[in-house]
């Protein structure tokens, strides 16, 4: 679709005003095809993005099928043993190659024409190979077509279509050690398990990351599930919680007093049984990690966004949501639970339960998160081609921030680190009025 | 297909539980439920008694043990009926308008004593937001028949898509 369908495209993209204190989102950036079709490029084929969990794919041989960025992938552990993305495309016709979404094969062999590869790539068969001039460089030539990167950093394994990306790491930067917390929950690691949830939306990938780091929704949106934490002897508060810039589009929130947190933070709903197991675990985190570590890995929760499809909860429980945008109005989502290899089969159960009451599709929160999107989705329409109007509201927390203060989790800074982000890189215009701080407020010391 | 199904109808308890009381009990519900009566959906539940509804990648995995979409215990129905309940469940205020057709009803006995196992096909369609949605599965209950009629012991749907397509949220009991 070209500009000139919507009559008055507003410029720009991101409007920030120091005079003011305001932050403006141009809402074109949830729902112009235009948009969509430059992110894929500057974003999703640039940068590093989230393919899946090592704990996936436990054994040799074993795959999944996903799609990231559009692209149908094969997620496999080869023969043997290491970690492969290969494009699920015959490399002879194009062909779909694996139709299955998951197994354990040695080798895929794609239907059309019997062309056969092993799981590491090489060509393990073509039929009647007799007709072709060179046999040798035709098999070197039609070997699985590679991710051109793959990285893994504490499980957690990215690619990337862009041959030239700097290092996983150096992406990652301070996110990265957030992700080794989860690591350091439980002296087994974790794991994820089977039950994955894969459900659409119908909303645009940005508004998932908004509301994932916008504290200051929780109250409302989730009222009714603050009332249940309420009834079951839990207090809620949104004191003592904040939000994090970690830079490279990562944000990071910071909740204490949120909920309790299983096996680390004890509250009443989780019964008498697990207290004790609470405590029995601490100690062992204590010894393990140190008293000050073991403090920032338990009794904080953390919802972490690594640009910029990759969500981590680590709240009551532990879960893993993956973004996938199908179109500027259409996500798909999936979800991970994420557990520790080892635990007490009652303390599992409760986590299951737990995390799955708030989480997800079938939650008593999720639900009226996915109302926010889809209802923000369907209400910008009302703005549509209305220059000035046509633009979102992020100010919130900019006069803390002119003060040097931190942010709170019920502010928007997360946000508009975000979008300054995705700006840089996506493009549509920045305009700043007035004096920016000296430097926004970036990350914490938690090692 | 067992004994108990070729005559539709099994014996619990010292009862006789025919199909044609298995489909009132099934259909009264869906009209329970389509008039959002979540305080009449309640009373059909046991005390401790489960709503499962697993994930679409579901191989029969017990849900302590693996992800879902819905695992409550009776605490958590009760805690799910008293939110839709409330005005402030905003994924269902306005409430969907929900329509369900249920088939290919079949009982058998319950592995615990005193109980009875259902399986069901369900077809639900949820209108709202000007979309509509359909959703489509399974039904594999299991229920113990008391002198207030049946009860759920375990209200289990099963999916029959490979995701919960776009919109499909599970924000009603499906």
């Amino acid at each position: 679709m070209s500009s000139e369908v919507s009559e008055r495209v507003a410029e720009p993209m991101l409007v920030e005003d120091w005079e003011r204190l305001t932050f403006r989102v141009n809402r074109e950036a949830y729902r112009s095809p235009e948009i969509f079709a430059r992110e894929r490029v500057d974003v999703w084929l640039r940068t590093w993005l989230y393919l899946g969990h090592e704990t996936e794919i436990p054994d040799v041989n074993d795959f999944k099928v996903r799609t990231i960025a559009g692209r149908p992938l094969i997620f496999c552990r080869d023969t043997e043993g290491q970690v492969r993305a290969w494009l699920n495309s015959c490399p002879h016709r194009g062909t779909v190659l694996c139709r299955e979404t998951e197994g354990s094969q040695r080798r895929f062999q794609c239907f059309y024409h019997a062309w056969t590869f092993n799981n590491d790539g090489t060509v393990a068969a073509i039929p009647d190979d007799g007709a072709y001039e060179d046999i040798e460089s035709l098999q070197k030539n039609m070997m699985l077509r590679s991710v051109p990167r793959l990285e893994i950093h504490e499980g957690y394994v990215f690619i990337s279509f862009n041959p030239d990306v700097p290092p996983l790491l150096e992406h990652l930067g301070d996110a990265a050690d957030y992700m080794t917390m989860i690591e350091q929950q439980h002296a087994s690691g974790v794991t994820t398990l089977p039950g994955v949830q894969l459900y659409s939306v119908r909303g645009n990938w940005k508004l998932a990351v908004e509301n994932a780091m916008d504290g200051y929704h929780f109250s409302p949106t989730h009222n009714t599930f603050v009332g249940y934490l309420r009834e079951s002897g839990f207090a809620v508060t949104d004191d003592d919680q904040y939000a994090y810039n970690l830079g490279n589009g990562h944000s990071l929130l910071v909740l204490t007093g949120h909920g309790g947190r299983i096996s680390m933070v004890w509250e009443p709903r989780f019964g008498e049984d697990e207290k004790v197991r609470t405590e029995e675990h601490r100690a062992e985190m204590v010894e393990r990690l140190g008293e000050e570590r073991a403090h920032y890995i338990a009794d904080e929760s953390h919802i972490l966004f690594v640009f910029p499809n990759l969500l981590l909860f680590d709240i009551e429980g532990l879960s893993i949501r993956q973004l996938e945008p199908v179109a500027p109005g259409h996500t798909d989502v999936r979800a991970w639970q994420l557990v520790p290899r080892e635990e007490h089969p009652d303390s599992r159960s409760l986590r299951m339960k737990t995390v799955v009451s708030f989480v997800g599709p079938g939650g008593l929160a999720t639900p009226d998160d996915i109302e926010a999107y889809e209802a923000v989705q369907r209400g910008i329409e009302a703005t549509r081609g209305a220059g000035d109007l046509d633009y979102s509201d992020m100010s919130r927390g900019m006069r803390d921030e002119v003060k040097g203060e931190q942010g709170r989790s019920i502010d928007e800074g997360a946000m508009r680190g975000f979008w300054r982000y995705w700006e840089e890189a996506v493009g549509g215009g920045l305009q700043v009025t007035g004096d920016r701080p000296a430097g926004f407020l970036e990350g914490r010391n938690v090692r | 297909m067992t004994q108990a199904d070729v005559r539709g109808q099994v014996e619990v308890a010292g009862r006789t539980i025919t199909r044609g009381d298995v489909e009132d009990f099934l259909y009264a519900e869906a009209d329970i439920l389509d008039a959002w009566d979540y305080d009449g959906w309640f009373a059909l539940f046991e005390e401790g008694a489960r709503y499962e509804v697993p994930t679409t990648d579901y191989r029969g995995w017990s849900l302590h043990t693996g992800g879902s979409f819905v695992d409550d215990d009776y605490d958590l129905i009760k805690a799910r009926v008293k939110r839709l309940k409330s005005r402030k469940a905003h994924a269902e205020n306005p409430h969907s308008r929900t329509h369900r057709m249920i088939s290919n009803v079949r009982l058998f006995p319950g592995e615990e004593d005193g109980t009875l196992r259902i399986r069901a096909s369900f077809v639900a369609h949820r209108a709202r937001d000007g979309q509509f949605d359909t959703y489509v599965g399974w039904y594999e209950h299991v229920v113990v028949p008391t002198d207030d009629g049946l009860k759920y012991r375990l209200r289990r749907t099963i999916l029959g898509h490979e995701a919960l397509p776009v919109g499909a949220r599970l924000s009603f009991i499906l």
